[in-house]
């Protein structure tokens, strides 16, 4: 009898200790757009809030490469995660996925073409020969809608540059294009102005060429089959910041938001056929 | 009576070949864009002074530190659990498909055709295996499963798995068979064979190019981090695309450091073997190392969320390759090989020239400056070396040229320095008692002799080079690295199987043209 109550006793400790570690983690992660240390800042205030609203861990895990959060997603490792407009379209046709928030810049985005102030290049026409830096290759600001506009423009970046390179991340190319190891490159117009606010860009070695037009970019998604409930209450903590609050403007400084607004997957329709345009759908 | 010879009577036939050589090299320079004037540009040189002036001082900052110390573990213990995973992986192919135990070799009889046919089968595994560089192998393990050090240790296990399986093989064929056929005569099993004939004679061999390997591990452990795949590399990838000088002069130390240690822990060990049960404590604390390895790396990978599962997907999504890009394929083919060949010239020339000074034919501090530089130039593995060089001559495939030249220079240097000094002085020293000037006498002392050894080593590392030309792309040095690296970055897995199916029919051409050209010159 002894034993029994003894191995009963155990049995409850180890499913005790079981359902401990099954305790509701919502796991966060992020394309690598910008340099890692910088993602974890930016996270850290949104984490707590998430946090405190959902009742529940928020775990942020940072992930190096673009192609690996897509993939994550999609394999139901990582339950959230902020993803490009391009690395949404490739989320979606490798499973389901489902977008909730965007900022409300991220209906407007644009990118910006920069080049070395040496050059002395005044239009995009006058980098013909020159080398040139995308971000990453699955970034949608970084490489896909620069890479389409020029495409409008009868540029086609292999053979019209003398080298075409991606420097991996937006704040990257900017370095690289500030050092002169390319001679002009394309990035997020939202961290262009961060860099430009916080004087991390000298002027008289790099200069703004162009600016594209707008499309939709950014947004916050979720993989498909996450519980229903939690979708809607995710969603309306984004929805809930108000930058009249001090603390909660803060966070909205942080990810560059006036506000957050609802989306839709139809919104990144236009992304999905620039990209097919641009090749870069199979 | 002899009549003189005023000119070098073999000069016809040598400035055919050089000639020769020349033609062939040209159309390397415009496949590469590798231009020496790039070299002497102001401009370029203002950018990688400004890159290296920004080295100093190392970064010192203690979180910083604090991340390198982990991840120089993390580097350390996914290349032991790497080999680990290797042997495990070579042995049982090598005790299967090692030509020493066969019947034939034993006794005079044939084998079965369905035994050869499962053995041509496993060679092919493992030529697939080792074909593949270990980087593309953890490129595709992150891509397909998640990132982390698993991807890293899974590469190293394969890759170097095939090799050591090649390698174990062909230990156990050199070895006298006199013993293992006697066993075989008196009806004892391939086992039996193995354990009583083989086994006890090629141990000490066995291990000591297990030791080798590991420390070549190491140094491809170091650069997993530039694909994801965890390690010091991976700070050093972010350190460099953000220009952080201060930052990759720390990990370069860290590097060097690393890299000496295991050489000389690698030396240590092999001595170990020449003592009476050296081997018994090396296997030891080989065992004790693989265990505190994986203790380190496990907590990482239950957290890293890498899932075998998706494996299968992702190799199902390689079906059928794409074969509309064989234009495409054939250029990065090209550039690679030109890469590869322009590489190696150009280390040759410098690896010439330092290693004159290097075997002390110059005053003994010439000869500790040389050495050092050539500790140096071999001592950073060519993707980092690449991932400097596109700071010097550009994004492409002239720095995936010059990253091949200063690596092989380093390696070549210290080969010839050795040739050098082991080569007879007697012939050197009578031309000079006759009265030849000093470079006359090197010429027609030692210079024929030792030539054709240093050929021999070149043509080897250009068989080295050719493999790793093919990765240089990774870090944007041009080559068929290059296109895979982008194509899987957009899940063009079509294209990639294609890009994977020419790098290995590239690295086994490349093997059997060298395996008949070392037929031949035997």
């Amino acid at each position: 009898m002894k034993t029994l109550k003894l191995s009963l006793a155990t049995a409850l400790l180890a499913l005790s200790a079981l359902a401990s570690a099954e305790e509701a983690v919502l796991k966060v992660s992020a394309i690598p757009d910008e340099a890692p240390t910088e993602l974890q800042r930016k996270f850290a205030p949104l984490g707590q809030y998430l946090e405190k609203e959902l009742g529940m861990k928020v775990q942020f895990v940072p992930v190096t490469d673009y192609a690996a959060v897509v993939t994550a997603l999609n394999s139901d490792k990582i339950d959230l995660a902020w993803l490009g407009g391009f690395t949404f379209v490739q989320a979606s046709l490798h499973g389901k996925v489902v977008p909730l928030v965007q900022r409300e810049e991220d209906s407007k985005f644009t990118s910006k073409f920069i080049v070395n102030a040496a050059v002395g290049a005044k239009s995009l026409k006058d980098l013909k020969g020159k080398s040139f830096a995308f971000g990453s290759a699955s970034s949608t600001s970084g490489h896909l809608m620069p890479r389409y506009f020029l495409q409008k423009e009868g540029i086609k970046p292999e053979t019209f540059f003398k080298n075409v390179a991606y420097s991996g991340a937006h704040d990257a190319t900017v370095a690289w294009v500030a050092s002169g190891k390319v001679d002009a490159g394309a990035l997020n117009a939202s961290v262009w102005d961060k860099l430009v606010e916080s004087g991390k860009v000298d002027g008289s070695k790099v200069k703004l060429l162009a600016t594209t037009p707008p499309f939709y970019d950014y947004n916050w998604t979720v993989r498909g089959n996450l519980e229903k409930k939690l979708q809607e209450r995710i969603s309306a903590a984004f929805l809930k910041l108000d930058p009249k609050k001090p603390d909660q403007k803060a966070i909205l400084d942080l990810q560059r938001a006036s506000r957050f607004i609802p989306t839709k997957a139809d919104n990144y329709k236009g992304i999905e056929s620039a990209a097919e345009t641009a090749g870069l759908l199979k | 009576m002899l009549s003189p010879h005023p000119r070098d009577p073999a000069r016809w036939p040598r400035l055919f070949t050089l000639l020769l050589g020349l033609l062939l090299l040209a159309p390397s320079f415009p496949l590469t864009q590798f231009n020496p004037a790039t070299l002497a540009n102001p401009d370029s040189w203002h950018t990688m002074a400004g890159f290296v002036a920004g080295f100093f001082p190392p970064s010192l900052q203690s979180s910083f530190l604090h991340d390198v110390a982990r991840e120089t573990i993390t580097t350390l213990a996914s290349a032991t659990a790497g080999i680990a995973l290797a042997i495990l992986l070579g042995a049982p192919l090598a005790f299967a498909t090692t030509r020493a135990l066969e019947r034939q070799a034993l006794a005079a009889e044939r084998a079965s055709a369905s035994m050869e046919g499962v053995k041509s089968l496993l060679r092919g595994l493992m030529v697939i295996l080792r074909g593949i560089p270990e980087i593309v192998w953890a490129l595709l393990f992150v891509r397909a499963a998640g990132l982390g050090s698993l991807p890293a240790v899974l590469a190293i296990g394969l890759a170097y798995g095939g090799m050591l399986g090649k390698v174990y093989a062909e230990i156990l064929e050199s070895q006298p068979r006199e013993l293992a056929a006697a066993l075989h005569l008196q009806g004892a099993s391939r086992w039996q064979c193995l354990l009583y004939g083989l086994w006890p004679q090629a141990l000490p061999e066995l291990l000591s190019y297990s030791v080798y390997r590991w420390e070549c591990a190491i140094r491809a452990s170091a650069v997993m981090g530039f694909v994801g795949a965890g390690g010091v590399g991976q700070l050093l990838d972010t350190s460099l695309k953000m220009l952080n000088g201060g930052e990759v002069s720390t990990l370069l130390l860290v590097f060097l450091l690393l890299v000496n240690l295991t050489e000389g822990l690698s030396l240590l060990s092999r001595h170990a073997l020449e003592r009476p049960r050296g081997g018994v404590y090396l296997l030891g604390s080989g065992i004790v190392a693989v265990v505190a390895s994986v203790q380190w790396l496990l907590p990482g990978w239950r957290d890293s969320g890498f899932d075998l599962s998706a494996i299968p997907r992702f190799i199902h999504d390689f079906f059928l390759p794409d074969g509309s890009m064989l234009a495409e394929l054939a250029h990065g083919t090209l550039e690679t090989l030109a890469m590869s060949a322009l590489g190696t010239v150009l280390a040759f020339v410098a690896a010439a020239m330092l290693a004159m000074p290097a075997a002390g034919r110059f005053g003994s501090l010439l000869k500790l400056a040389s050495r050092l530089l050539l500790n140096l130039l071999r001592g950073v593995p060519d993707l980092l070396w690449a991932s400097i060089a596109v700071l010097a001559v550009g994004l492409g495939p002239a720095a995936g040229v010059l990253a091949l030249a200063l690596h092989t220079a380093g390696v070549l240097g210290r080969l010839f320095a050795e040739t050098l000094e082991n080569a007879d002085p007697a012939a050197e020293q009578a031309l000079r008692l006759a009265g030849a000037g000093r470079v006359q006498a090197f010429s027609y002392g030692p210079l024929p002799a030792i030539f054709s050894q240093w050929v021999a080593y070149t043509l080897y590392r250009w068989e080295n080079n050719i493999r790793i030309a093919t990765v240089l792309g990774i870090v944007g040095a041009g080559g068929l690295g290059q296109q895979l690296y982008l194509a899987l970055s957009l899940f063009q897995q079509h294209k990639a199987a294609s890009l994977i199916i020419a790098m290995l029919l590239l690295s086994w051409l490349v093997e059997q043209l060298s395996r008949a050209w070392r037929q031949h010159m035997a």
